[in-house]
């Protein structure tokens, strides 16, 4: 066996890692649950199924760590377009905040149309078709015929 | 039986679920269709809808939807080499190549020809099945549920392919672990909530499945550079006649009634679905077809075609069987629409059949109307549906993202709840890049509740000694199958390494 650094730390390996600290947190965390007086006589308490999962996740943590694969094996691949997925991560945050100021109109309508354009649309009648009309059908259908309430965002509220 | 097969009719034929049934089925092919989104994305997406709609109706829905993606996914499988879903990466061994050959028209209409033999046949047999197994389960007591669910458990791991069943194991436990967040069900404490009364209540079900499939699988396409095969699509214009001759039909037909079989037989069992029927039901057609056919296979067969997809749809009827007669899904599919049930307050199990005769028997009864739909629709569509897949993705991607975010949104109202989801789905990619599945995950959140139900009883019951595991016959059957299930890749895995080590030294020597 290989004992270089690439062997060692294989994506397997690092995902057992904190497979095995997220199941001692949630070990930690089972302690803390509150128990009413009696009940560690009990056969069964809130406290059982989480104890036999910490065990499992323990030893099954463990056992990929020993039995990890090189990254070739294991089938990783590279490659991936991170600053695309980032930008989208952001736009969605922003989404739910929009969603809370803005309303869902406005909000949902700028998302659709930074969405197109952050994966590379350049063609106006699409940028815009496919925003601004569609989630304005959208919102008619939700409020006027299935009757969902949504609520004016904030910025319009505090006018 | 009778008077409930009527019940199931008369729900089934109602105006308002035909409908669902057609829409349904459209939705589906046309979800399944988009390389990426499976039919669990597909069903997740359907959640939120189908919480306005009564049980019968909503169920009627999402089944429609899951042989909708399932038959959707061929498609895309045929015409640009892109399957859908897994369950039809195996039509993609010959469908593209008959593509490529000229005769896409031929094997798209082979495709919906053979799914609907599948569904159809299956659905028979889910006729006759589902009563029968629902009786025997009957006389279950807690004990057998919980060593039940410990089999399906332990199934869905076993056959999540190799080198991954430790890894499918960790996702089942970390579902399970998911479950237990939020006030515990047999005294009421608060549990891992650190005090926030957003996860008073546990997570959501309809987020976490939005979240780890519908999102997660929409931003790892958009991680994924660019496929060049997509942009290929277009090129696939000329579908080519779509008509299948007498002695082709002679030649077919048993095949697909073969694979129909097959198929069945192994959705029903817990965790093997629709890939893996897929995957046996060509293996098996190869092995057993004339020399002279034997070659084709891979190289634009007819049979290839057939076999995968008869298969891959009656398995999706097959799958129908644990969830309905014993409230435990095999799959991630049949996993969301048993969450569906229980968000409609109906207990899932064999009280089903007794108590919601309508919803059991108008599910069964709708499979035949959804296979004549998915006929219907498809046939004369296909060359229309196929224009679809020319939709830019630089559309698409943001729509479906808009679909999951909204779906939750307008469930709860709460924006919380989009910024666990966006979490969740970001825990979700660095899961998938790891290679771990998260269909077990989902099936482990789903069934925890239940599991833990069961559990607490069996364990009162027997004052807290294991021996419940195997006092009753039936409890005692289901655990050896667990533990078999359980141990045998173990014992594989061990095996292979030293026999592979043995290889070694004796190549070194």
């Amino acid at each position: 066996m290989p004992l270089n650094s690439k062997y060692l730390l294989s994506r397997d390996r690092v995902g057992g890692l904190i497979f095995l600290i997220f199941c001692l947190t949630y070990g930690y965390q089972t302690t803390l649950i509150p128990l009413f007086p009696g009940d560690e006589y009990e056969p069964f308490s809130a406290r059982t199924l989480p104890w036999m999962l910490t065990v499992a996740g323990i030893f099954l943590s463990l056992l990929l760590i020993v039995m990890a694969q090189p990254n070739e094996k294991s089938g990783a691949v590279i490659g991936f377009d991170w600053r695309l997925l980032i930008s989208f991560v952001v736009l969605m945050i922003a989404y739910g905040f929009g969603l809370t100021w803005l309303g869902f109109v406005l909000a949902t309508s700028l998302f659709l149309l930074a969405g197109f354009w952050i994966l590379g649309e350049r063609r106006k009648s699409i940028l815009f078709g496919a925003s601004f009309p569609f989630v304005t059908a959208f919102w008619l259908l939700l409020t006027k015929v299935l009757d969902i309430y949504l609520e004016p965002g904030y910025l319009f509220l505090s006018l | 039986m009778l008077d409930g097969i009527l019940i199931g009719l008369s729900t089934a034929v109602m105006p308002v679920n035909i409908m669902w049934v057609v829409v349904g089925c459209f939705v589906g092919t046309f979800i399944g269709m988009l390389p990426g989104l499976g039919p669990i994305s597909a069903i997740a997406l359907m959640i939120p809808i189908t919480y306005g709609l009564d049980p019968s109706s909503g169920m009627i829905l999402m089944a429609g939807v899951y042989y909708g993606a399932v038959f959707g996914g061929s498609t895309s499988s045929i015409l640009i080499n892109a399957p859908g879903c897994s369950s039809t990466v195996v039509t993609a061994f010959d469908g593209y190549p008959m593509a490529q050959k000229g005769q896409a028209g031929k094997a798209l209409a082979l495709a919906a020809y053979s799914s609907f033999t599948g569904g159809t046949l299956s659905a028979i047999m889910l006729l006759v099945a589902a009563p029968a197994l629902a009786q025997v389960s009957l006389s279950f007591q807690s004990s057998d549920y919980f060593a039940l669910m410990l089999v399906g458990l332990s199934a869905v791991a076993a056959f999540a392919g190799k080198g991954q069943v430790v890894k499918a194991w960790m996702m089942t436990i970390l579902g399970l672990m998911l479950a237990t967040v939020g006030i515990d069900k047999g005294i009421g404490v608060e549990r891992f909530t650190f005090g926030l009364t957003d996860l008073m209540d546990g997570f959501s079900f309809l987020l976490l499945a939005m979240a780890t499939f519908a999102l997660g699988e929409t931003l790892m396409s958009i991680l994924k550079p660019e496929d060049n095969s997509i942009s290929q699509q277009s090129s696939v214009t000329d579908l080519g006649s779509m008509k299948i001759t007498k002695e082709e039909f002679k030649e077919l037909a048993p095949v697909s009634i073969r694979s129909s079989i097959l198929g069945f037989f192994v959705g029903v069992l817990p965790g093997a679905g629709a890939t893996i029927a897929a995957f046996l039901s060509y293996g098996m057609e190869r092995n057993i077809a004339p020399k002279d056919k034997r070659g084709e296979f891979g190289k634009g067969s007819m049979r290839g075609v057939v076999a995968p997809e008869s298969a891959n749809n009656a398995a999706s009827s097959g799958s129908f069987v644990p969830l309905l007669t014993l409230g435990i899904p095999g799959s991630g599919t049949t996993a969301i629409m048993l969450g569906a049930l229980i968000s409609y307050g109906v207990q899932p199990g064999p009280r089903l059949f007794i108590d919601n005769p309508e919803i059991f028997w108008s599910v069964i009864i709708s499979m035949y109307i959804g296979n004549i739909v998915l006929m219907v629709l498809n046939l004369p569509l296909i060359p229309y549906i196929s224009k679809l897949l020319a939709v830019p993705r630089t559309v698409l991607l943001p729509m479906v993202i808009f679909f999951s975010i909204t779906g939750v949104y307008l469930v709860s109202f709460n924006t919380i709840d989009v910024f666990i989801m966006i979490a969740i789905a970001i825990a979700a990619i660095f899961l998938r890049l790891a290679n771990f599945p998260l269909a077990p995950l989902l099936l482990g959140f789903i069934l925890g509740g239940l599991m833990e139900e069961n559990l607490r009883r069996s364990l009162m019951i027997s004052d807290g000694e294991l021996s419940f595991l195997w006092d009753r016959p039936i409890t005692f059957s289901f655990t050896a199958i667990a533990a078999v299930v359980i141990i045998t890749p173990l014992l594989l895995t061990a095996f292979n390494k030293y026999r592979r080590r043995d290889l070694k030294m004796q190549e070194s020597n």
